[in-house]
């Protein structure tokens, strides 16, 4: 029933279920009422139709701007010169060849035999460039909102470029499950305006970032490990939402925070990449790109107690099928296929990507683990926290440095279980190893944290190593910050080579500008470390 | 044929990286290395013994450029110069 307004009662009753006596509500509809419309003929009888136009231009073509042209010089002029090319048909004439050859081949050998015995250049050095003797700090960064949450940067990284300084807030000493936000934040050092408060890209993060690496051909690719065990794979050319791929929380997903994230060029197909991500829940795992934007596991690894190959010197681990807690990783840089970790163990293992053996490990993947160890370093005092190969070193003595919270570095050859040189850096933790790319002799570390009651003799926080100076102690100690603060992360320049990023608990990240002793390869530098690493195994 | 065998003598000797010859427009003839290093090798050190020749004349016009030996931190180029030809020998020494 409809309501239908002005009744004189108010009840609602259906129509035709009593006899009209009273007045009764009744649906009705009343016949609209209809108003002709008069706008259209009171318009046309006020108005008239009148044209409007422009009229006609007159033109005519009196002149052109440039109606005579003439060649006055082409850029690029037709070379003089012959063009180098060497597919072109030479005429030789051989025997004229041979009768130069046969006239210069005398003082040639001459001249070979006098330079093979000379020792009128050793030790003969030329200084280019102007020599830069102190290490000058050029840029802290920060990000002040991080910094007021109390986050640490816990990675830093460049990128393929050089130009671009990445680094990830986050927490490296939460210990239990922390839904913090965090932050990713990029700077590119060679802008003008470079402002060290405000980085020119902020990527909110939901959970910490442990860990960061940016692509090494594509400049805008940066992966990052996550607190939760997840993936992200952000585009820093992207303003509006720069993740482009994650592995989300799958049962593939690592258990634990991942602590290292890396790139590796995949042999078959050039143009894509995968990813290798390493946690402490004892999974090594290799993503790949999928097309709805996603890391799918292509292959992966997990270290299993049980499986360690033991040497006599490891102490027994009585774990059996326990998972051991990776926390770093490095590939060789000669066999693509070989890689280190470090372990909370306290030792390194070498490992292959092409190892067969499955690995005894809780199934629930969607890819068979295998098991990649294939050697066990012998120990060090404490957890590893980074391993570093050298970027130099020929296939015979293949050269990693291992430090860890006992603030020792290890330098081992991958043949061998016992390390060639155990150096004590510091009474403190030591977080980060890198060789430098340029120096085969120079490394960095960085340091900070733990028990010092008194003052050891090395107050700096990263320190620089130079093997060429000195196989004892380091060749420079530079103190990131005032005050207690470690330095968790340091990664060495490889496009503008005197640079070094050094990032600490404070929330800044430090820019080095090295001397040119650290930048510049000496001569003999390549057969220094042969000799160096052949004198300490004998 | 006798020209490959001298060749090869030189590129044997010890510490020889590269051997190549050149020819008077600086136009490699003979080379042990791969095409781009060679053509860039050619271009370059045909005009440094160019203009080495006109140097030592410019200074004494009796005199003329017999050898060219260019030191440097990582080896040693020697360049034996000739009317039409160049030769181009590579050396790391003491290695």
């Amino acid at each position: 029933a409809r309501f239908h307004g002005n009744r004189r009662s108010g009840r609602w009753e259906p129509v035709g279920s009593r006899p009209p006596l009273a007045a009764m509500f009744a649906d009705r509809t009343a016949a609209g009422a209809a108003v002709e419309s008069l706008w259209r003929s009171a318009r046309s009888a006020r108005c008239e139709a009148k044209s409007c136009q422009t009229g006609k231009i007159s033109t005519a073509e009196t002149a052109v701007q440039s109606h005579t042209s003439r060649d006055a010089g082409v850029q690029t002029d037709q070379s003089k010169d012959a063009v180098q090319d060497f597919q072109q048909e030479v005429q030789v004439d051989y025997a004229s060849l041979l009768s130069f050859l046969q006239r210069v081949e005398d003082a040639v050998i001459k001249e070979l035999n006098k330079n093979w015995e000379s020792r009128a250049f050793d030790g003969f050095e030329v200084n280019w460039t102007d020599q830069n003797e102190t290490v000058l700090c050029l840029h802290t960064l920060s990000y002040p909102e991080a910094q007021d949450q109390n986050l640490q940067v816990t990675s830093v990284s460049w990128n393929a470029t050089g130009s671009v300084v990445a680094c990830s807030y986050g927490r490296l000493d939460g210990g239990d499950w922390s839904t913090e936000k965090s932050y990713v934040c990029t700077w590119n050092l060679d802008r003008r305006g470079l402002n060290p408060q405000r980085p020119d890209l902020v990527v909110d993060v939901p959970s910490s970032v442990m860990c960061l690496a940016f692509h090494p051909s594509q400049p805008s690719l940066l992966a990052g490990g996550l607190f939760s065990g997840e993936l992200v794979v952000w585009d820093t050319s992207r303003t509006e939402d720069p993740v482009i791929w994650r592995t989300g929380m799958t049962d593939d997903t690592h258990t634990d925070p991942v602590y290292q994230v890396n790139w590796l060029p995949d042999a078959k197909h050039r143009n894509h990449n995968r990813l290798l991500s390493v946690s402490t829940d004892g999974k090594i795992l290799m993503w790949r790109e999928e097309r709805d934007g996603r890391l799918a596991l292509a292959e992966g690894f997990a270290v299993v107690a049980q499986q360690v190959p033991r040497s006599a010197q490891l102490k027994k681990f009585t774990w059996g099928e326990a998972a051991v807690g990776v926390t770093s990783l490095s590939f060789s840089h000669f066999d693509p296929r070989v890689f280190v970790v470090g372990v909370e163990g306290g030792y390194s293992l070498k490992c292959s990507m092409a190892a067969e053996t499955l690995a005894l490990h809780r199934t629930g993947s969607s890819v068979p683990l295998r098991a990649p160890a294939e050697l066990a370093f012998s120990p060090q005092g404490g957890p590893v926290y980074s391993v570093s190969c050298s970027p130099f070193h020929r296939q015979v003595l293949n050269l990693f440095l291992s430090c860890g919270t006992d603030g020792q570095v290890h330098l081992h050859s991958m043949l061998q279980t016992q390390p060639l040189l155990s150096l004590q850096l510091s009474k403190k933790y030591l977080f980060c190893v890198r060789w430098s790319p340029v120096r085969p002799l120079v490394f960095a570390a960085a340091s900070g944290e733990g028990n010092c009651n008194r003052c050891f003799w090395f107050t700096g926080d990263v320190h620089l190593f130079d093997f060429e100076k000195s196989s004892q102690k380091p060749a420079l100690s530079i103190k990131q910050a005032a005050g207690e603060h470690p330095v968790y992360c340091v990664e060495f320049n490889t496009k503008q080579t005197r640079l070094l990023a050094a990032g600490d608990a404070a929330g800044a990240v430090r820019v080095w500008q090295l001397s040119s002793d650290f930048t510049e390869q000496g001569p003999r530098e390549m057969n220094h470390l042969e000799q160096l690493a052949s004198e300490i195994t004998d | 044929a006798e020209v490959e065998e001298t060749l090869k003598r030189i590129q044997a000797h010890k510490g020889v990286i590269a051997t190549m010859v050149i020819n008077a427009e600086g136009i490699p003839i003979r080379t042990t290395l791969d095409n781009s290093t060679t053509v860039q090798y050619a271009g370059l050190l045909h005009q440094l013994t160019m203009k080495a020749r006109s140097t030592v004349r410019d200074i004494d016009p009796q005199n003329d450029l017999t050898f060219l030996r260019i030191k440097s931190k990582k080896h040693e180029i020697m360049i034996a110069p000739d009317k039409e030809y160049l030769l181009i020998v590579i050396q790391n020494p003491c290695e």
